[in-house]
């Protein structure tokens, strides 16, 4: 077997090499639902980090404690309890934010990048490992909503910080004329594949693998 | 059967742990919930009725109404909260009303209409048009109203939203009563008379005689046609076969029904009002 990777090696894999969105194509529902505005985005990868990075930990703590034959029924439920948390977090402190992410927020407890991550490394790692993991993922995933969100918002509405119109900052003015296709769902498809192109042609210049 | 037992033990702790860390979450959190949602409603009050004192809740079928009072216990406005279906899921909106049945503000809750088309509907240029309008303006589009091309729908669902709210808080809880119209007294002859169905004014030809209805014909409208055959001739029966405006005007097409019910009353009231109450 292979020596083990560095903990820095866990940490950034899912940063850069292993991207949940941008690499391995997981969690693609919310990454195209909530990308409209920039807050929208950042606050749903930073929840699904949050989540990402707690289930790991006790995902990783329960490893020797859950037989295999039941473990998704636990994992599910250690990711849901988190999720509901997270739920109640946000609307009780985050009301604006919670209206925005909607039915992406119970939703989750489904993404596959967290429940992806619980199966394959925290069931089988120690629980330092399994965060540094969780914490990657999560980052990486925040980071590929935040561009994608960054591209759609400034395009698609010709502006960042909204939708609140007390932070919102319109970039060109009064006169202009937003390409509001970038702003609807059929207009996420787009800008992921346009940034997936120019993410895989970065990748392939600098040799990332 | 040990290893069943296991099994179920183990998914059994884990709920529990699981149903305990929620339960105990919740507590905290639910009274701030429950506290900032009410803040947050009363702020909305006071910009509407800065004098509101306290405020009491009805529900009317789908609808919820509160009845403002100032502090010396005078009703002094309906704050209405509304659910309608617009092109793209539910649009939630509060509207204020004063005493006299007045529009002074409106506010989309929430929406999912298409960014950048139907969210027309949440901007200040369209709810404007609506202020001071009450039950008393046609509040029809192209009459007083203009709805917003490219966002048709989502455009005529709230002024044809706006227009049965200001309605029927008039009549429940403003004490504005609709004008009864007595039948008997309207003389014999053929009376015209229009009111805002759906998408526009309805046009009907009234026939009396003898004191009783005998024929009511659709002259002019603008509804939509496959719905339109819900109500008419439907409702004009039922007007006929009851010689009452009180039919059952829950069809596939309620809003024209009800057009067809005033424009009938209109018709009337204004054969009596021409005879000064008929000889």
């Amino acid at each position: 077997m292979k020596s083990n990777p560095t903990y820095l090696q866990e940490f950034t894999k899912g940063i850069l090499k292993e991207n949940p969105v941008l690499v391995t194509m997981l969690g693609m529902c919310p990454t195209l639902g909530v990308t409209a505005f920039i807050v929208n985005g950042m606050g749903m990868g930073l929840a699904a980090a949050a989540v990402l990075i707690a289930s790991n930990l006790v995902i990783s703590l329960l490893r020797s404690f859950i037989p295999p034959q039941v473990r998704i029924p636990c994992f599910i439920v250690v990711i849901a309890t988190f999720v509901t948390i997270i739920e109640m977090a946000l609307k009780a402190f985050q009301p604006v934010l919670y209206e925005a992410l909607g039915v992406f927020v119970p939703l989750i407890v489904v993404n596959c990048i967290i429940l992806g991550r619980a199966e394959a490394f925290a069931s089988k790692n120690n629980p330092l490992r399994s965060v540094l993991d969780g914490a990657g993922s999560g980052i990486g995933f925040t980071l590929a909503l935040l561009l994608l969100s960054s591209v759609r918002e400034i395009i698609g509405q010709g502006t960042i910080l909204g939708p609140d119109p007390d932070t919102v900052i319109h970039l060109f003015g009064a006169n202009f004329e937003p390409m509001t296709l970038f702003a609807q769902p059929s207009g996420a498809f787009i800008a992921l594949g346009l940034l997936l192109a120019g993410v895989n042609a970065v990748y392939k210049r600098f040799n990332i693998k | 059967m040990r290893e069943i037992l296991k099994l179920s033990i183990t998914l059994t702790f884990v709920g529990l742990v699981s149903a305990a860390l929620l339960t105990g979450v919740n507590n905290i959190t639910a009274p701030i919930i429950a506290d900032r949602q009410e803040a947050e409603y009363r702020e909305a009050l006071e910009l509407y009725f800065p004098e509101v004192a306290n405020f009491e809740s009805q529900r009317l079928e789908d609808d919820y109404f509160d009845l403002i009072f100032d502090s010396s216990d005078r009703q002094i406005g309906v704050m209405a909260t509304i659910e309608q279906q617009g092109y793209d899921g539910t649009i939630t909106y509060n509207l204020a009303l004063d005493g006299e049945g007045k529009v002074v503000g409106m506010l989309i809750i929430s929406h999912t209409e298409t960014p950048g088309i139907g969210d027309v509907i949440t901007t200040a240029e369209f709810q404007e048009q609506f202020i001071g309008k009450s039950f008393e303006d046609p509040l029809t589009p192209g009459e007083d109203v203009d709805t917003v091309s490219g966002a048709t729908i989502s455009s005529t669902a709230m002024v044809t939203s706006i227009r049965r709210v200001v309605n029927v808080v008039a009549e429940n809880f403003l004490g504005y009563e609709a004008v009864a119209v007595d039948i008997t007294a309207v003389p014999d002859g053929i009376y015209q008379g229009s009111a805002p169905g759906l998408a526009g004014p309805i046009l009907v030809e009234v026939e009396v005689s003898g004191g009783l209805i005998i024929r009511i014909d659709v002259l002019d409208h603008d509804e939509t046609p496959t719905y339109f055959i819900e109500s008419y001739p439907l409702i004009p029966e039922l007007i006929i076969a009851e010689q009452s405006f009180d039919v059952d005007t829950k069809t596939g097409a309620t809003l024209s029904a009800k057009g067809i019910v005033e424009a009938v009353q209109a018709a009337l009231a204004a054969a009596l009002e021409a005879n000064g109450g008929g000889e």
